[in-house]
């Protein structure tokens, strides 16, 4: 596209205010210099005149009221519940949407499975899991409970020290053991 | 919605991206090479009705003995590697040792032993998941009873 061109085509927009500074003054600068866009930009300016001028002269005839009466009766126009619906689902379905959908999908997974790793403390719905399997105990000739507690998913192995002689001194302490 | 129409390549990117960041996550899980093993000491009596505030995370499991007081005697944190042992020092010149056996499904299995003046009291194989614990008691100690958390994690 040469340099005449592509200042033809901004002539318009250049009249009507609608180029930024810059390019404003390029257009304006290369108007002043060639003969050839001037003369577009006169004819240009002499249409818009003309046209004005036939706005103008008309403008006093033409009703505009039932034109704004229409807008605002199609504003206030409540659509069906289920066009507003269908519509809603077409935006939502939509393919754009739906592709994003599928990092935010991975990225959602991520942060659940990660949870447990940041907020070790964190649960969601109650406590984990924290059950133990006890493979094997041997307390060398002592009594021991095993115990699972349930409100604090947690096992418990319980030593009683029932051994003749063996720390008399807490012997009532630990006796009984705790009332599980 | 325009980025997705002029750069598709940029959520195609994105999305290998998570499910590379996913696949590493996994893949460092699956590998841990030692096994952090916490030990705290807990006293469990019935001579005062004091939590100590030290102890508030782990409110819920030590209630369930039903002692009315406890307080924290000491922590301690050790790095384990899988088939090693160490030995954490217990109030009451007791011993507790630990090998780390094996890593399944996020779960630890331990070897656990408990010595006082060097006579075994207990033995013990027990799976937990990782992060999780599981509580030793009942030798006495101070008029009441030592509570043993035993938790383990991959770092």
């Amino acid at each position: 596209m040469t340099n005449c061109e592509s200042n033809r085509e901004s002539i318009g927009s250049w009249l009507d205010g609608e180029l930024s500074p810059g390019e404003s003054e390029s257009v304006r600068l290369h108007l002043a210099g060639c003969a050839a866009c001037s003369e577009v930009r006169r004819q240009l300016e002499s249409l818009n005149l003309a046209l004005k001028n036939q706005l103008t002269a008309n403008a006093a005839e033409i009703e505009f009221l039932p034109f704004w009466r229409g807008v605002q009766q199609r504003i206030n126009q409540k659509r069906p519940w289920h066009e507003e619906f269908l519509e809603r689902c077409r935006e939502l379905f939509s393919a754009p949407r739906m592709a994003w959908s599928v990092p935010a999908v991975i990225a959602l997974v991520l942060a659940l499975a990660s949870i447990d790793f940041y907020l070790p403390g964190w649960r969601l719905g109650g406590p984990r899991n924290n059950f133990a399997t006890v493979d094997s105990i041997d307390a060398h000739g002592r009594s021991v409970a095993l115990l699972r507690e349930n409100e604090s998913k947690t096992t418990v192995i319980w030593l009683y020290q029932d051994q003749e002689g063996e720390n008399e001194a807490a012997e009532d302490a630990t006796k009984s053991g705790p009332a599980f | 919605m325009k980025l997705l129409k002029t750069r598709p390549s940029l959520v195609l990117l994105f999305s290998l991206l998570l499910v590379s960041i996913a696949g590493w996550g996994g893949a460092a899980e699956k590998d841990p090479q030692s096994v952090q093993v916490t030990i705290r000491s807990i006293l469990a009596a019935n001579k005062s009705d004091e939590f100590d505030a030290k102890l508030k995370g782990m409110e819920q499991q030590l209630k369930s003995l039903k002692y009315r007081s406890y307080r924290s005697l000491k922590d301690e944190t050790k790095t384990v590697p899988w088939q090693g042992t160490q030995s954490f020092e217990i109030p009451g010149g007791r011993l507790l040792t630990v090998a780390p056996q094996e890593f399944q499904e996020n779960r630890i299995a331990l070897k656990v032993r408990l010595t006082e003046k060097d006579k075994p009291i207990v033995d013990t194989t027990v799976t937990i998941p990782n992060k999780g614990n599981f509580i030793l008691g009942g030798p006495p100690h101070e008029g009441g009873a030592l509570v043993l958390s035993i938790s383990a994690a991959t770092p």
